[in-house]
């Protein structure tokens, strides 16, 4: 579409007196609008289709990637789904000033790069079909290679006192947090106790935050969410029951972060989940390995709708279960998500005619086909690297 | 009709809307539809009462200790037995109040369905997310997918303002902005070539008016509803007070589909720069009464949205159009 001049798609339809048939012309045709409402483009944002076309290419020589058979986003069937496109409300947020480390934006964020680790780049990574089930095509997934969601992470580092007097402990036990999620490229972005924001691996590369890992938004299944997710950590530990485990100057700062990656990156609300939603442990097929922000994520304060009622897609799409300690991990409001992911595996497998033991052990195998072929991939870039 | 009786269907559109389930063909070079009411009602069993259905060939389902009557016959025997109906949807989605929704569901598909053998293309209506909200309509898609899919269909499905566009705005290279006004929802969705770009739904529409009136009334939703759809109309004096309260909230709920236009739109940034004026077209059976494109274009011009309407005008055929569009987008993809 974009060499077409749009006035050209247009004359060539009206040409065409089938409803059916000038409908298929279009979707060919008409794909995303070269008259958006954008700003002005800058030179260094011109030269992006210039280097998406380069890394496609290098991507389309490297063994292992596969370009989706799938037809182009524009067309009907994947974009029918996209319907909330654009009223996911984010306020506008932007770079106000970078000077030296310090990045501040217009709604009061301010990122510390002093401590920035670049890690391994992200490259295209694989998202299947949400709702799909047992027929999603292993060998044919979605390749994207932008940021899809955000996972928030707890460090479940040592904690000092949050008083006056321990002032010079909590800076003590701040450096040495930051110096190690430095070390191992844990997270994307790390909030210490004070609330200020440290940048730690770049966003364009991919961080080792959610290890096993599923999510799904409306249209895609996401599996190892290191490359599709950004992390977040809160310097603190988990807490039980109503005991918040980040202080408010933690939330504040959690929130305009927040805010700007989602209006960075368009994320979604319902991709802007807890570390405890996502984990997942394939040995023994249970969700729940990691349990970090389990109960208590305070996502109305963050400015997120409570995506702990969102029924963990690990259950519903490849069979996962969970056992009692998770429950007891877990708040009240996740056992809502839980509840209702294993009512959606009952009635799909009661749709199916099957057992739900039958039809648990049919999605944990394509679990198994997803990981295998992920695993397979990686050892093929790690061979060509 | 039953689509296996005609000749030489490739492809069907399916409206699955809270209130209605519309199915729609192309036979020949005419478009032809039948709709059943996504509803039913369960009445006490007996052998006399099943001959008596079996007899007048009223869709029904014997279940225990009960006859389950669904479909169109659903509003008689409930204002017979002055019940309210049951129904399989809520707000566009899957009832969760309602245990016997999914089964209730493929019932009054499979009225107006057959299986098929050889793999045919169904295309069928889904809603857009609430305005503000990122609902997970995914356990719905998904579980009505499932239906057509156990029926042997090649099934797709498409959002329900997006068919509003597919249906009526050929004549604008499908660019415009669709509206359906249904039972559980309304369905907004702009279009530019063909390709969704914004599209969103406000959860008031006809059953918050029918259950709103009907509160203020003392009357059962369902003959609220009856009621409206049989009588009401805007810009009239109405001596009665059902009809008064009828115009106060349907007032209401065009007022709820303005400002909710007016925020996406403020907050859409990826809408097509275009100087040219969009059609709007409002369809659905909430839509049908007369004057409601009057005082929508009347509401709009006040909100002062950022763009101009080339014109506003009601679909051709109001409670089939989502039905033809989810057709057209089959016959398109088969």
């Amino acid at each position: 579409m974009p060499l077409i001049p749009r006035k050209f798609i247009e004359r060539k339809a009206r040409q065409i007196i089938d409803p059916v048939e000038r409908l298929r012309y279009l979707q060919r045709r008409a794909g995303v609008p070269q008259d958006r409402l954008q700003p002005a483009v800058s030179w260094r944002q011109r030269r992006l289709p210039v280097l998406s076309v380069a890394l496609l290419l290098v991507s389309l020589l490297t063994p292992g990637f596969r370009a989706s058979h799938a037809k182009p986003a524009f067309l009907l069937g994947s974009i029918a789904r996209v319907s909330a496109a654009g009223t996911d409300l984010v306020p506008d947020v932007w770079l106000v000033d970078k000077t030296g480390d310090l990045e501040i934006y217009s709604n009061g964020l301010r990122i510390d790069d002093r401590y920035t680790a670049p890690n391994e780049r992200r490259s295209f990574y694989p998202v299947y079909q949400s709702g799909a089930g047992p027929d999603i095509d292993v060998d044919h997934p979605e390749w994207r290679s932008e940021p899809a969601g955000i996972v928030y992470h707890t460090t479940e580092s040592d904690q000092a006192r949050f008083t006056a007097e321990e002032n010079a402990r909590l800076k003590r036990i701040g450096k040495a947090v930051i110096g190690v999620v430095q070390q191992n490229h844990s997270y994307h972005f790390l909030i210490d106790r004070f609330g200020e924001v440290f940048r730690i691996v770049p966003e364009s590369d991919v961080a080792n935050h959610a290890g096993y890992s599923i999510w799904s938004d409306k249209s895609a299944l996401f599996v190892n969410l290191n490359s599709s997710f950004l992390g977040i950590a809160f310097e603190t530990q988990t807490q039980r029951g109503d005991v918040p485990s980040a202080n408010p100057a933690q939330v504040h700062a959690a929130r305009i972060l927040t805010e700007m990656l989602r209006n960075k990156y368009r994320i979604p609300q319902s991709n802007c989940v807890t570390h405890a939603q996502v984990s997942v442990n394939p040995d023994n097929m249970r969700v729940g390995y990691h349990t970090d922000w389990a109960g208590n994520f305070p996502f109305l304060e963050i400015g997120l709708n409570d995506n702990y009622t969102a029924p963990p897609p690990s259950i519903y799409a490849f069979g996962f279960e969970y056992d009692a300690v998770f429950v007891h991990a877990t708040g009240v409001r996740l056992w809502q998500g839980l509840a209702l992911a294993q009512d959606q595996m009952q009635t799909q497998a009661a749709a199916r005619g099957l057992s739900v033991s039958q039809y648990r052990a049919i999605l944990q195998k394509k679990y198994k086909e997803i990981l295998a072929a992920l695993k397979a991939a990686e050892a093929a870039n790690d061979n060509e690297s | 009709m039953r689509h296996n009786d005609k000749v030489n269907n490739f492809a069907v559109g399916l409206d699955v809307g809270t209130s209605r389930i519309c199915l729609a063909q192309r036979v020949g070079e005419e478009y032809q539809y039948e709709a059943q009411l996504n509803a039913f009602v369960t009445i006490p069993y007996s052998k006399m009462t099943e001959n008596v259905l079996a007899k007048e060939k009223v869709p029904h389902t014997v279940n225990g200790q009960e006859i389950v009557v669904h479909g169109n016959e659903s509003d008689r025997f409930a204002d017979l037995l002055n019940v309210e109906t049951r129904r399989t949807m809520d707000k566009g989605v899957l009832n969760p109040a309602e245990p016997d929704s999914l089964g209730m569901l493929r019932k009054i598909v499979e009225s107006l369905l057959d299986p098929v053998k050889e793999r045919q293309k169904l295309c069928f209506t889904v809603p857009a997310a609430p305005l503000g909200a990122e609902e997970n309509l995914t356990y719905h898609e998904a579980t009505v997918r499932q239906i057509f899919n156990d029926m042997g269909y090649d099934v797709k499905s498409i959002n329900e303002g997006l068919a509003v566009v597919y249906s009526e705005l050929e004549s604008s290279n499908y660019t415009g902005i669709g509206i359906s006004c249904g039972g559980g929802l309304c369905n907004v969705c702009v279009s530019y070539l063909s390709v969704p770009v914004l599209s969103f739904s406000i959860p008031k529409a006809g059953d918050y008016i029918d259950s709103s009136a009907a509160t203020i009334t003392g009357e059962r939703a369902n003959r609220v509803r009856i009621a409206k759809e049989d009588s009401f109309h805007f810009n009239g004096f109405f001596a009665e007070k059902l009809q008064q309260v009828l115009g106060v909230y349907y007032d209401e709920m065009i007022q709820s589909l303005v400002q909710g236009m007016k925020q996406a739109f403020a907050n859409a940034r990826n809408l097509p720069r275009s100087n040219r004026p969009l059609p709007i077209v409002l369809s659905g059976g909430t839509a049908m009464p007369e004057g409601f494109r009057d005082r929508f274009q009347k509401m709009l011009t006040e909100a002062e949205l950022p763009f101009t309407p080339s014109e506003i005008r009601i679909a051709a055929d109001p409670l089939h159009t989502s039905a033809k569009g989810a057709l057209i987008a089959a016959l398109a993809d088969a």
